[in-house]
């Protein structure tokens, strides 16, 4: 069973034209260590299918696309053995106690960059990013997408360029402060701050999800922000203008993988820039005891020049999920928006002098 | 190209090397604190709100001459709940040391709580590896360069 459910796998992989992964097939027909072949059968539900049920781990430190420097999907044992024990040396490094006797911050920042705005954020402690390179197949990974080839993201076409400065001008804006539902999804607890689909994990802290099956439903929860997706098991999609917080899923069984098919996206949702015609099929099919390999393909031909595709490993966790309840305003809204006034009274102030 | 360049171009977007000590939140920080209003706090906590989006310890201060009690950000508590890390870890009436930076509304005692820790330095929890996915000692590096304690932040 487990060469039945590899093959088709290698041979798909080969079609899509992974000169880079060449190996594929050589590491496919690997037999798994004895004692993972010896323990485990695949669990199936009462009405047959593959039992998909539990809790999983998406995180990885293996990122979405491969750095540009990096030129095969497939790392050795080595290079991954690096990478992750200097991520262990980094959290060892950032447990080390800090000067007692250390000042305030510098005046007019500290000097970081990005969405924590100069201010930095909080301690290091607070965080759990997948310290794992990601194994997919017995290979480990330096991307996520496995095609195009080089793993990136195809190139945008020109309107969706158009579309994303849109939206940086719009985000730049001082009316982005003026309304609690002018806020991002995330900052208002409405849905995870990563995507709710494809499933790929944020890098930051709690991406865990469960899984749970019916003959009819799946439906796949996120701990971030509580997103619970449900899956039509058959059927067709909604009509074009229902458009659901995480878009409208549909699934089917191809032997014993589940293929979840997701199109109809909210306006306020988007995964890499993506416009309303996003369309994402994701592959959920169980490999061992402890491991779903899940790939999914986003298509969306207003915004991608191609579709792309990657692969995730998805680890049992022998934990449980923790409820998120993510509080709406839990401070962090109303600061925001109050200190935007407070810059207003402010800047204010400065012109009339 | 060389291994350093593929660890550190790899872990750069992976999103894991962050600016020092500190890291990014899931909401805009640069949005809600001011970096021209940088602050150390040092006090006792008298009360810890253990919630999502983000933690916040509240602590008392003692600022010119006058006691003063001020809310501290931090991240979820989700991540330190699976160290086995709760609220009551930290006592109410432990003292601690903060810097960070205001928020823009000044009117508000609150900042960001960049750096947490004790009297002595040692940061007020610790990080850990791991997400809960399985560990069969097959792996030499489970664990890290360090044994990671179970229940930090404790004395």
């Amino acid at each position: 069973m487990e060469n039945s459910a590899r093959r088709p796998f290698s041979s798909i992989a080969v079609a899509f034209g992974l000169a880079v992964v060449a190996s594929a097939g050589l590491i496919a027909q690997q037999k798994p260590p004895a004692s993972v072949a010896k323990s485990w059968t695949l669990a199936r539900t009462p009405d047959g299918k593959p039992d998909l049920q539990g809790i999983w781990t998406n995180a990885t430190m293996t990122p979405l696309q491969r750095p540009p420097n990096v030129k095969s999907l497939v790392l050795s044992e080595e290079e991954a053995r690096k990478m992750e024990l200097a991520a262990l040396e980094r959290r060892d490094r950032l447990n080390e106690p800090s000067d007692p006797n250390r000042p305030a911050p510098p005046q007019g920042g500290d000097g970081s960059t990005g969405a924590a705005g100069n201010v930095g954020g909080y301690n290091n402690f607070w965080l759990d990013p997948g310290e794992r390179v990601a194994i997919v197949d017995g290979q480990r990974r330096s991307s996520l997408i496995i095609d195009p080839p080089d793993g990136r993201i195809p190139a945008r076409t020109p309107e969706a360029q158009a579309r994303q400065a849109a939206r940086a001008k719009q985000a730049m804006g001082r009316g982005q402060y003026d309304h609690p539902e002018y806020r991002p999804l995330a900052e208002r607890c409405l849905l995870s701050f990563g995507p709710t689909t494809p499933l790929v994990p944020n890098y930051f802290y709690n991406n865990n999800l469960q899984i749970v099956q019916t003959p009819d439903h799946v439906m796949i929860l996120m701990e971030m922000v509580h997103d619970a997706r449900i899956v039509r098991i058959g059927g067709t999609h909604l009509p074009k203008h229902i458009r659901p917080w995480m878009g409208d899923s549909i699934g089917h069984w191809e032997g014993d993988t589940l293929v979840v098919d997701t199109t109809n996206f909210p306006p306020q949702q988007n995964f890499q820039g993506s416009s309303e015609n996003l369309h994402v099929v994701e592959r959920f099919r169980r490999v061992d005891a402890d491991t779903i390999n899940y790939r999914f393909t986003v298509t969306d031909p207003t915004t991608f020049t191609a579709p792309f595709t990657g692969e995730i490993p998805f680890k049992a966790m022998d934990e449980l999920i923790y409820e998120y309840a993510c509080h709406e305003g839990n401070y962090a809204l109303a600061n925001v928006l109050s200190g935007a006034r407070n810059e207003e009274k402010r800047l204010g102030t400065k012109q009339e002098k | 190209m060389s291994m350093r360049h593929i660890i550190g171009a790899v872990i750069v977007c992976a999103g894991l090397a962050v600016a020092g000590r500190t890291v990014l939140a899931h909401h805009a920080f640069g949005a809600e604190f001011d970096p021209n209003a940088p602050i150390r706090l040092q006090g006792k906590v008298v009360r810890l709100e253990w919630v999502n989006p983000h933690t916040w310890i509240h602590m008392e201060v003692v600022r010119d001459g006058k006691p003063e009690v001020w809310m501290v950000e931090g991240g979820t508590p989700n991540t330190l709940l699976r160290r086995g890390i709760t609220r009551d870890t930290v006592a109410v009436g432990t003292e601690i040391i903060v810097d960070g930076y205001q928020t823009k509304d000044h009117s508000l005692k609150r900042a960001n709580g960049r750096d947490v820790t004790f009297t002595d330095g040692r940061k007020l929890f610790m990080g850990s590896s791991g997400t809960g996915a399985p560990r069969d000692g097959r792996d030499p590096t489970e664990g890290g360069t360090k044994p990671a304690p179970k229940k930090p932040g404790g004395r």
